[in-house]
């Protein structure tokens, strides 16, 4: 369940830590983003001599939720924290690493970069 | 689809109950209900719960250490498709199943022959023990007979006293007069 104003921690090395959620793209107003979902974000914290700095405004998608999902086979599955990836307009990551596990979900959404570069799709 | 057993309480997990979780590590753990989830989420540990299978088996009430549960095993060699081979399978998981249920049962059955031989012989230490606090049943009939007498009595005195009581002020105006 993201929203503006919701933090996720980055699973990438692009170089930021922590984003802002400030915009769930695709999604009415009342409703919250979920996996696979492309988010605008600014970067709140990030490392020292990297080519994202803080307060820089992204676009990401979400990786990982506490919130989880519903498979439609009835399976629910759901993560430790919340995260994303930091993406460019078309939809490959900015870093070259993604960590921790992601969901299948991303695979349908056409996120077949982020899928290849996971160390565990689930 | 794949039935996956409960991480806490090892119960078969049917397709389209409980919730999987995955942790940053990436290690996977299926739950069957939100019981189990919220035990793992207080940190308790399966082995220290009684109502789980991981502390029974440990406890020694239940079958432990059976060639039928070496069966069960996740193997990660794939085997090549052989319609033979996938017939006899079946025919062989309901055989396990049963195997399985027969010895089960045979220990369930030797535990509680154990069981109720313990029972028999606290119950006769007990016995010997606290002997001096059993009486002979006619005794306590006797025993019965002459207390019901005795409130019998104090009751019919104690209406005699009323009486008495009730009738002292009649008697002394009928003097007067």
């Amino acid at each position: 369940m993201i929203q503006p104003q919701s933090y996720l921690s980055v699973a990438d090395n692009s170089g930021a830590k922590k984003l802002m959620c400030i915009r769930v793209l695709g999604v009415n107003e009342k409703q919250s983003g979920s996996i696979g979902d492309v988010i605008i974000a600014v970067v709140k914290e990030a490392l020292p001599n990297m080519a994202l700095k803080r307060s820089d405004i992204v676009r990401a998608v979400i990786v990982r939720t506490c919130r989880g999902i519903r498979r439609p086979n009835g399976m629910s599955i759901r993560f430790d924290d919340n995260a994303a990836v930091i993406i460019n307009k078309e939809g490959n990551p900015r870093g070259s690493r993604v960590f921790g596990p992601v969901a299948r979900e991303l695979r349908d959404r056409n996120f077949t970069k982020i899928i290849s570069l996971a160390p565990e799709v689930v | 689809m794949r039935l996956e057993n409960c991480w806490f309480c090892s119960s078969t997990v049917y397709p389209g109950h409980g919730i999987t979780f995955v942790r940053n590590d990436c290690t996977v753990f299926r739950f069957c209900r939100s019981k189990c989830h919220k035990n793992f989420k207080m940190k308790r540990n399966p082995r220290k719960v009684r109502w789980t299978k991981a502390y029974r088996k440990l406890a020694g009430k239940e079958l432990a250490e059976d060639a039928t549960f070496e069966m069960e095993r996740r193997r990660n060699r794939p085997e090549k498709y052989d319609r033979e081979l996938v017939h006899k399978t079946v025919k062989a998981m309901e055989k396990i199943t049963e195997v399985r249920k027969a010895r089960q049962d045979r220990f369930w059955e030797a535990r509680m022959r154990k069981a109720r031989q313990q029972q028999r012989t606290a119950d006769v230490v007990s016995l010997e023990k606290e002997i001096h606090l059993v009486r002979a049943p006619g005794a306590m009939t006797a025993e019965a007979a002459a207390d019901k007498a005795a409130a019998a009595t104090k009751r019919k005195e104690k209406k005699r006293e009323n009486l008495r009581v009730a009738a002292e002020p009649v008697a002394a105006q009928a003097m007067q007069e």
